[in-house]
């Protein structure tokens, strides 16, 4: 009873702390800020376009031009008000003198060689507009030519293919949108620990360097308290998942979603939610964060300062971005030795796992001993760190030594 | 075996680190609503024995029981301890910290913080409540720790050189607070080197000497045992020149 309320103390205690922090706000809010900027770039640059190619496409300029490839058809050119000459170098010396805007050269073999084409300079971007209209002549021409829908889009590109694979019980494969969902948990374990496993570390550290820890040890269980730390920034992790997703939520539903090219509402319903798979993804998540904070929390413990116990916040990070460097490995190879060992290796099997997991290659008996694995030893992990933080914390200004701990033990 | 008046009860304490025994065979009792004085040169195992009493360390051999049994962290809301080593949490506001370890201490958060911010009045720092514990003097963050000590109206208060950095006007201060809650008939062991305080507050004391007794008993009874006529001379005899020139972990 007493332990729980003191559970909810710690917890709310060390939830408030960091999100005071300006440093906690700073990493949160740079996230969406940055998707702002960046959506704010793409939003200006594709409006600048589209209103440059509506000024384009009724910009009228003069054109000529010579066709050795027979492909332009006269009524094409018309529509556009290009007139047909015979002498290309007479075409370019009117360009030159400045009677004409812009003169296109189709030469006879256009599989081999590039239309030229010759205008009048009207600033760097701006020039853009005579190859497209002179691309366009030839499109049109050649579409007009074959009269054919079909064969148009065929030669156009629009056409798309929709692929169906099999599994091997003959189950169809759904693909990326099979993938996706258990990758949030990814997602959720790689921000939890990059953006937060820090700030926890240096509250470890904050007990000792504030000199806190002889209180602390007489009035609170540190088990409660090393576990508090941890809830209190898991709850932080989805504070500054909520405030990194609202952004894109609200322009999702302000501006629609290709405006900010995320799916819409159809792509959504054909992602497809494997329960087997979002539970282990869920419980593999759960046991990496378990190793990784436990992990964390001990370093702290054992480090005296904040700037030592940071050295080591960079390996974690490092060995959480590991698996990446195989990473198609782990996709099209996973049986191979190199990515067994990270499967099973345990402070790179949380990522390699999860990717595993997402794109279907890791069998639910592997899993379960992953998953198992990661629960244990990041429970063995976290008692450490208590034990850790039991005696590291009275050693306030060096490394807790294993002569010290020995003496100390209970 | 403990009876009713025994508080705190260390039967053949011995504390080793690697080869160092730094207490060998300690054993004294503290009674119910005395002030016992632990007195000791740096580095004589006192701290030691407090935290091994507290369960931050666990003894080489021996028994250490607060009540009849060992002590646990829960049992830290009748406990009120003021370590050797002063420490807050430097980057929160005065009255968060106070709230936070009052609502460790088994009180709620209304009253945690009421009693908290009486006590900042009655300690004259009723404005720099809401001040970072860092933006405090050193004397303040004294005052408000020694708050944080008592605000659960403890039975057992251990004080560990309570009035280090204190000046005058603030020791007498800490006096007073340390005189009421002896008034309501809290225990309270005081490790100090103000021999001073000793004669004036102390009903018994031990003095330690390499992590023996050298002293145990009432203030008039080490005076006549030594043949002095004050503590700081018992001091000096059982130390000789060598108390200015020890340090280290007490």
């Amino acid at each position: 009873m007493a332990s729980g309320h003191n559970l909810g103390t710690v917890i709310s205690f060390e939830f408030w702390r960091t999100i005071k922090k300006p440093s906690f706000w700073i990493a949160t809010l740079s996230f969406p800020l940055m998707f702002a900027v960046i959506f704010g770039i793409v939003y200006y640059s594709s409006k600048s376009s589209s209103d440059s190619s509506q000024k384009l496409a009724e910009e009228r300029f003069s054109i000529e031009y010579k066709d050795d490839s027979g492909v332009v058809l006269p009524i094409v050119a018309e529509k556009l008000q290009a007139k047909t000459i015979d002498n290309k170098q007479t075409g370019i010396e009117k360009v030159k003198s400045g009677q004409l805007d812009a003169f296109f050269y189709y030469p006879g073999d256009l599989g081999k060689k590039n239309i030229e084409v010759y205008g009048k300079d009207s600033g760097l971007f701006d020039n853009g507009k005579y190859s497209a209209v002179a691309e366009q002549m030839l499109k049109t021409s050649a579409s007009a030519t074959i009269a054919n829908p079909k064969l148009i889009a065929v030669t156009q590109g629009a056409v798309s293919s929709d692929v169906t694979t099999y599994k091997k019980n003959g189950e169809v494969s759904a693909g990326w949108m099979a993938a996706i969902p258990p990758l949030l948990f990814l997602v959720f374990f790689y921000f939890t620990i990059a953006m937060l496993g820090n700030n926890l570390l240096n509250s470890t550290v904050e007990e000792k360097e504030n000199r806190v820890t002889e209180m602390i040890l007489t009035t609170l269980n540190p088990t409660v308290l090393i576990v508090g730390k941890l809830i209190a920034t898991f709850l932080a992790g989805l504070v500054q998942a909520a405030v990194m997703i609202t952004p894109a939520v609200a322009a999702y539903f302000i501006l629609g979603a290709e405006a900010i090219n995320l799916p819409n509402a159809d792509m959504l319903s054909r992602l497809v939610v494997d329960p087997t798979a979002m539970t282990i993804g869920a419980l593999l998540m759960i046991g990496g964060l378990m190793l990784f904070t436990g992990t964390l929390v001990a370093v702290g413990a054992i480090m005296p300062t904040a700037k030592e116990a940071g050295q080591y916040f960079g390996i974690a990070i490092l060995l959480m971005f590991i698996p990446f460097y195989i990473i198609m490995l782990i996709l099209s190879n996973p049986e191979t030795l190199v990515v067994q060992i990270f499967t099973f290796f345990p402070y790179t099997a949380p990522v390699t796992a999860l990717l595993r997991n997402a794109f279907g290659s890791l069998s639910v008996s592997h899993a379960a001993i992953i998953i198992s694995m990661l629960i244990v030893l990041g429970t063995i992990i976290i008692l450490l760190a208590v034990r850790l933080f039991r005696y590291g914390a009275m050693q306030y200004d060096s490394r807790l030594s294993l002569k010290f701990l020995n003496a100390k033990k209970r | 075996m403990t009876t009713a008046a025994t508080v705190i009860e260390i039967n053949n304490f011995t504390m080793r680190f690697g080869d160092k025994t730094v207490i060998d065979d300690l054993s004294f009792d503290v009674k119910k609503g005395e002030t016992f004085g632990f007195l000791g040169s740096n580095g004589s195992g006192k701290t030691t024995t407090m935290r091994a009493l507290l369960g931050i360390y666990q003894p080489s051999a021996g028994e250490l029981l607060i009540n009849g049994k060992k002590f646990e962290p829960e049992d830290g809301k009748s406990l009120g301890y003021l370590p050797e080593e002063r420490g807050l949490y430097k980057k929160e506001s005065v009255i968060d910290v106070m709230t936070y370890f009052g609502q460790l201490k088994g009180l709620d958060k209304r009253e945690a913080r009421e009693w908290s911010l009486d006590y900042l009045k009655r300690v004259k720092l009723e404005d720099k409540a809401k001040s970072k514990v860092d933006k405090l003097s050193g004397g303040q963050q004294q005052k408000v720790q020694l708050g944080v000590t008592i605000m659960n109206d403890p039975d057992v208060l251990i004080l560990d050189e309570p009035t280090k950095g204190f000046d005058p006007v603030n020791r007498r201060l800490l006096m007073d607070i340390i005189e009421a809650q002896r008034a309501k008939g809290a225990t309270i062991v005081l490790i100090t080197h103000d021999m001073s305080e000793v004669e004036r507050l102390c009903n018994r004391l031990i003095l330690l000497k390499d992590g023996n007794k050298a002293a145990y008993g009432t203030v008039p009874e080490v005076l006549a045992k030594f043949k002095k006529k004050n503590m700081d001379d018992v001091f000096l005899q059982v130390y000789g020149e060598d108390a200015s020139m020890q340090e280290g972990e007490e």
